[in-house]
Formats: C-alpha cells, sequence, structure tokens
C-alpha cells in the first residue's frame, strides 16, 4: 500500500433518487490539511460523514492507513468529527466533554486530568473546567469541541464547517488557531467548508466539489490560477467571465471571438487538445489582473475593451471598479490603493476607460 | 424640586401601566385557586384534627385520626398497594414509552406526527369507558379468557385477569401512556443528532452513548412523566374500584370510603393529608436526586 494516511476510493452514495456522491476518488497524505469545497448541498458533507463511519456508502470504499475501514463503526475508527453545532454534551462540564474519548479508552484519571489542563491552557481556556456549554460563547464551545476530538490525537480528525456558525473576527482568529494546532499535533485535517476564501487560506490542497462529484483537486494557487472549468473559475474568487469561440490555435495562446468585445488572447491552463476552431469556451480573467486608465493600451500586447466606470466601490486596502463595456459586459477591476488620495487625475464615476489585461491571464476554459 | 425630575403623578401612572396587565391577569386565576381549592383544603385540614365518627365532627384537636390510620392494618396495607401498584405501573410504562419516545424522535416527521395523534387519539375517549371496556374485555368469560380456552391454552378461566393489582396496573398503563410518552420524546428530540454522532465518533458504543447521553438528557423528561403520572396514579381511585377487587385497593378507595360510605370526613380528610404528605416529600426527593433544577 502507499503510504497515504486515507484514502477513497470511488464512493458513491444515493439518497432515494438522488445521488448526493457519485464515484469520488481522492488521497489524503499523513499531517496534510485537505479540504473539501463546494457550495451547499454538493456532497461534501456526505463524504465526510462516510469517512466517519456516520454513513455506510452504497460503492467504494474508505481505507485509513491502508485498512479498510468502510463499514467499520465509528467508535472503531481512530477518527474524530467536529461539528459545525459543536454537538457538546450539555449536561457534562467542559472538562467532563474533553475526558469522554480519553474515559472511552481508558485512561488513568490523572493523566486525562493532566492533558485536559495542558490543551485548556494552549486554548486559552484555563479556569473553564467547571463551566458548562451555555455558559460559553460560541467561539469558546467550538474551542472545546476542537479540545475534546484532539485529545486522544486521531489518525484524522474532520471538521464539518466548524466555523460556520460563528462572527467574521472569531472565524478568522479560529483559522489562524486552527492552522497552528494542526502544525503542533500533526494530525490529518478533513476540512469541510462552502467558503472559499476560508479553503484557499487554511487547505494544503483544495478539491473543489459540486453535484456530487470532485471537479479538481490542487493546492490553493493552482486551483485559484489554473482552474480546470468554468464552474471552479467562478467559484473561487472573483472573476470575469466572457462566453465565446475559438477562432485559431497559434503555439501556446489562441483567439477567441467574443460577440461585443472583440477577438481576446488567451491561454488554456489544462492543455490545448480540445481547442480547435469553432469550440465554444469561456474565457476568465480575474479582476485583479485586469488594469483601468483613460489611455489607451499598446495595441499587440494587450487584450483590451473600452467602457464607462459605472460604480466604484472603495475597500480602503483596494479599490473595485465595476466597467460597463460599451458592448454591454460588464468587467471588474481590483487596483491596489497605493496612494492616500487617488491622485487629481484618480478615475470617477462615468469616466470612459479603458480596461486592459495580458493573454496570459485569459484563461480559456471548457465550458 | 427641578424641572427635570418626573411628577410623582406621572411615576405612578408608569408604574401603574407596568403592573396593571399583571393584575388583571393573575387576579382571577389566584381568586378561584383560593376560594376553591386552598379554602377547602384548609377546612379539610382544620377537620383532620377534629374528632370525627360516622355522621359525626366535633371541633377540638386532636391527632386520634392519624392515629386511627396508623394503627389500622388495612388502611397501611392500603397505603402499601398504593405505592407497590403505583410503583410497578410507573416502571412497566417507562420501560414502554422509552424505546417508542425514542424512535418517534427519530423518525420521518410524517410519520412522528400520525404516530402522535394515534398515541393522542384514546386519550379523547372518557377514562369510564375505557375501563368499563378492559371489564369486559377481562372478565372469567371475556374476550381474553374465552379466545385462550378455545385454543386450548387453558382450561379454566385465568382468574388474575380481573380484580387483582396486574388488573389496575393493566388499565392505568392503558390510562397513562401517552403522559409518559410525549415528555420522554420531547426531551429525546432536544438531543441533537450530532451529539450522537460525536461521542460514537469519540469511541462510544451504543451502550455508552445510552448510558453517558441519551439517559441523562432524558432525566427532565422521566421527571415531567413522574410529576404527571406517578403523582395522580398514588390518588387513583377509580381504576381500582372498578377492576381492582380486595387485592388492588388502593388508598384513594380508602379516602373515597370515608366521605362517601363511612362518613368519617375527619378520617378521610386525614388520611388525604397523609397521603398528600408522602407525595410532596417524594417529589422532593426526586428534585432532590435527580438534580432537576439543573436541567430545566
Amino acid at each position: 500500500m502507499s503510504d497515504a494516511r486515507l484514502q477513497v476510493l470511488g464512493l458513491t452514495k444515493r439518497f432515494g433518487k438522488k445521488t448526493a456522491v457519485r464515484d469520488v476518488s481522492f488521497t489524503v497524505q499523513p499531517n496534510e490539511f485537505f479540504c473539501l469545497l463546494g457550495p451547499s448541498g454538493c456532497g461534501k458533507t456526505t463524504i465526510l460523514r462516510m469517512i466517519g463511519g456516520l454513513l455506510v456508502p452504497d460503492a467504494g470504499r474508505v481505507l485509513l492507513d491502508g485498512q479498510d475501514i468502510t463499514f467499520d463503526p465509528p467508535e472503531k475508527r481512530d477518527i474524530n468529527i467536529v461539528f459545525q453545532n459543536y454537538a457538546l454534551f450539555p449536561h457534562m462540564t467542559v472538562y467532563d466533554n474533553i475526558a469522554f474519548g480519553p474515559r472511552r479508552q481508558g485512561w488513568p484519571e490523572d493523566r486525562i486530568r493532566q492533558e485536559v489542563g495542558r490543551l485548556l491552557e494552549i486554548a486559552h481556556l484555563t479556569g473553564y473546567e467547571h463551566k458548562y456549554p451555555r455558559q460559553l460563547s460560541g467561539g469558546e464551545q467550538q474551542r472545546v469541541a476542537l479540545l475534546r476530538a484532539l485529545i486522544t490525537r486521531p489518525q484524522v480528525l474532520l471538521l464539518d464547517e466548524p466555523l460556520g456558525a460563528l462572527d467574521l473576527k472569531i472565524r478568522q482568529q479560529l483559522q489562524l488557531e486552527l492552522i497552528n494546532i494542526q502544525d503542533d499535533f500533526h494530525i490529518t485535517f478533513i476540512y469541510v467548508t462552502h467558503d472559499q476564501s476560508e479553503a484557499l487560506a487554511m487547505g494544503d490542497r483544495i478539491a473543489v466539489m459540486n453535484q456530487g462529484r470532485i471537479l479538481q483537486i490542487g493546492d490553493p494557487r493552482s486551483i485559484y490560477e489554473a482552474p480546470v472549468n468554468r464552474f471552479v473559475a467562478y467559484f473561487i474568487g472573483n472573476t470575469n467571465l466572457f462566453d465565446g469561440s475559438v477562432k485559431e490555435v497559434a503555439g501556446q495562446q489562441a483567439r477567441v471571438a467574443v460577440p461585443g468585445v472583440g477577438d481576446l488572447w488567451g491561454v488554456a491552463p489544462h492543455g490545448r487538445e480540445k481547442l480547435r476552431p469553432g469550440v465554444s469556451v469561456a474565457v476568465s480573467v480575474r479582476p485583479e489582473k485586469i488594469h483601468i486608465a483613460r489611455t489607451a493600451p499598446a495595441e499587440g500586447a494587450w487584450n483590451r475593451a473600452q467602457g464607462i466606470v459605472q460604480d466604484i466601490i472603495y475597500l480602503g486596502v483596494s479599490t473595485e471598479y465595476i466597467v460597463r463595456l460599451n458592448a454591454g459586459h460588464t468587467v471588474r477591476v481590483f487596483t491596489q490603493n497605493l496612494r492616500r488620495n487617488g491622485g487629481h487625475d484618480a478615475i470617477t464615476w462615468d469616466d470612459q476607460v479603458w480596461v486592459y489585461w495580458r493573454p496570459a491571464h485569459s484563461l480559456i476554459l471548457p465550458d | 424640586m427641578t424641572g427635570a425630575e418626573p411628577s410623582r403623578r406621572a411615576r405612578w401612572r408608569y408604574l401603574l401601566g407596568q403592573y396593571a396587565g399583571l393584575l388583571v391577569n393573575l387576579t382571577p386565576p389566584l381568586l378561584y385557586l383560593l376560594a376553591l381549592f386552598y379554602a377547602p383544603m384548609s377546612i379539610l385540614l382544620v377537620m383532620s384534627f377534629w374528632k370525627s365518627g360516622y355522621m359525626t365532627l366535633e371541633p377540638a384537636f386532636t391527632l386520634e385520626n392519624y392515629i386511627t390510620f396508623f394503627t389500622t392494618p388495612v388502611y397501611l396495607k392500603a397505603l402499601a398497594n398504593t405505592f407497590v401498584i403505583a410503583t410497578g405501573t410507573m416502571l412497566a410504562l417507562v420501560v414502554l414509552a422509552f424505546p417508542m419516545a425514542y424512535y418517534l424522535a427519530r423518525m420521518h416527521p410524517r410519520h412522528e406526527r400520525l404516530i402522535i395523534y394515534l398515541l393522542i387519539i384514546p386519550v379523547e375517549i372518557n377514562f369510564l369507558i375505557r375501563i368499563f371496556a378492559w371489564k369486559i374485555a377481562l372478565g372469567r368469560s371475556g374476550i381474553i379468557n374465552r379466545a385462550l380456552l378455545s385454543l386450548g391454552l387453558i382450561h379454566e378461566p385465568l382468574k388474575f385477569l380481573l380484580y387483582s393489582k396486574f388488573a389496575v396496573a393493566l388499565v392505568l398503563v392503558h390510562e397513562w401512556l401517552p403522559y409518559v410518552v410525549i415528555p420522554l420524546y420531547l426531551a429525546l428530540k432536544g438531543i441533537a443528532p450530532e451529539v450522537i454522532a460525536a461521542a460514537r465518533s469519540l469511541g462510544a458504543t451504543r451502550w455508552d452513548v445510552f448510558r453517558h447521553i441519551i439517559l441523562p438528557l432524558s432525566v427532565p423528561g422521566l421527571f415531567a412523566s413522574f410529576v404527571l403520572v406517578y403523582i395522580p396514579m398514588l390518588g387513583e381511585f377509580a381504576v381500582p374500584a372498578l377492576v381492582g377487587g380486595p387485592s388492588g385497593y388502593m388508598l384513594g378507595n380508602v379516602i373515597e370510603n370515608q366521605f362517601l360510605s363511612a362518613g368519617n370526613w375527619g378520617l378521610g380528610s386525614a388520611i388525604g393529608f397523609i397521603l398528600l404528605t408522602v407525595t410532596l416529600a417524594l417529589v422532593a426527593l426526586v428534585v432532590k436526586v435527580a438534580g432537576v433544577e439543573n436541567l430545566l
């Protein structure tokens, strides 16, 4: 067997007539932070439940360290789960909650007391031993749930949208804590989320899912900069999409005719085999890759289009321009605010502007 | 006084506005309870210390009635019977209701609703009619005995079916089952499925989950059904009167008898207060042991 920590092979699950998970396979390495990312209802939680033993697949297998655990009950798997609603035992104190797993494994109470104390210290919850879950804030409850799941050092920790119910500030803080804990404990994390920015920030690798299938697996940069198709480009981050058809293929690049906008030069991030003249494709351009100016760029080196500034959204660190092209398309452009005031030539509403970008930043994607 | 001070009148009007609703809403029920429950109860309490005999009552302060109760074996037997029957029935009810409530709490909502209707409909039928129906079914030549006889399983009618503790318990189970299932069901429904899943993933077997999660979390439901069912069962008199016979005689029958046949209101009141005292002590004990305040 390989040295993979967890392998999922051809997993399929149907609920009635609906296929929730369709022939999903992936491999997770030891100590990896692996994200399952997709819109709600895409099947990511179902996969997590099958790995945790809360559901049995209709087809496929789950291997933990090479051992088939597909049909093992949850208590037999060295895998723990953290839920979005914390799922703390409401009638137990923080101490008893965290001690629950060790007690099932028969740890001596001395060792439990020591370890619980140590973990509470790491999580800045010292003194919380005798509080009940209902006396804690959401963030504190989720920290306790995390400690409860970590204390027995499982091979794999499954996290089902663990930060989904928390405020933005606490969420960002806990994201950092989670990354640090994962580093310290050397535990493999499988993290389910529908929040693409969370997945980008935390994951070593991300599996992007839609409608029960995995569309792409890769590290955050490759998912963002080289999406495999229109859905992945659209779902991860922001992007501008133009529909068109291939006109010609020349070397690494291809020319796509976009009705109304004109011809755009671009690259296909995942091979050019399917790029033949006449094939319909989508062209994706990330907003931060686009320049905006009142003066026209040099012809040839750039894809370019002319339009009118429709909206300006000032975000402090950056400014977003929404430009209505003469052909009717709307293009979003992000620029960094490198100067405190935009300068006396700052672009403003209703200005006639040019938007332009390098062909290398036009990603030609199958529909 | 400066102009910024609110006037006395404004303050009074404010307070009246605050408490008017409370006064209007609480006064009628309080008066009702006072006039029709606490006042008569107080009269009975006073009466229980009077000298009393057949159709006689003489103002006094004597413990005679209480002494009579504790020195008459028939009455003590009825007290013991009452606790045996109520406790046994309660245990049977919990054993029957727990799995039912558990699966009900985890069912598809549509099936859940149907079963709750099925559970509630019998409650809508007059309980005397239900007791008489049981009487017919359990009798010497009732449907149960006749069926068993014709199947050759027994050679003479089963006697314990009617006029026995068994009969009382059986009818009481029938009468009270919904009142045990529903509070338990509500308590069990409050347990998030993730809580159980988390326990399983942490290494708990099904039995561990029941012992450490489900059972402790169902205590409020058990307590509610205890208050709703066990306590009224201690005061039961109609069921034992109709299907209990001599061996199913309960304290409720003794009290009823003192008031309606023996004409000894003093003794009847005294026994009533003995039952009430034991009951309240029991509730206090259960509250203390189960730590219910912690959970409610």
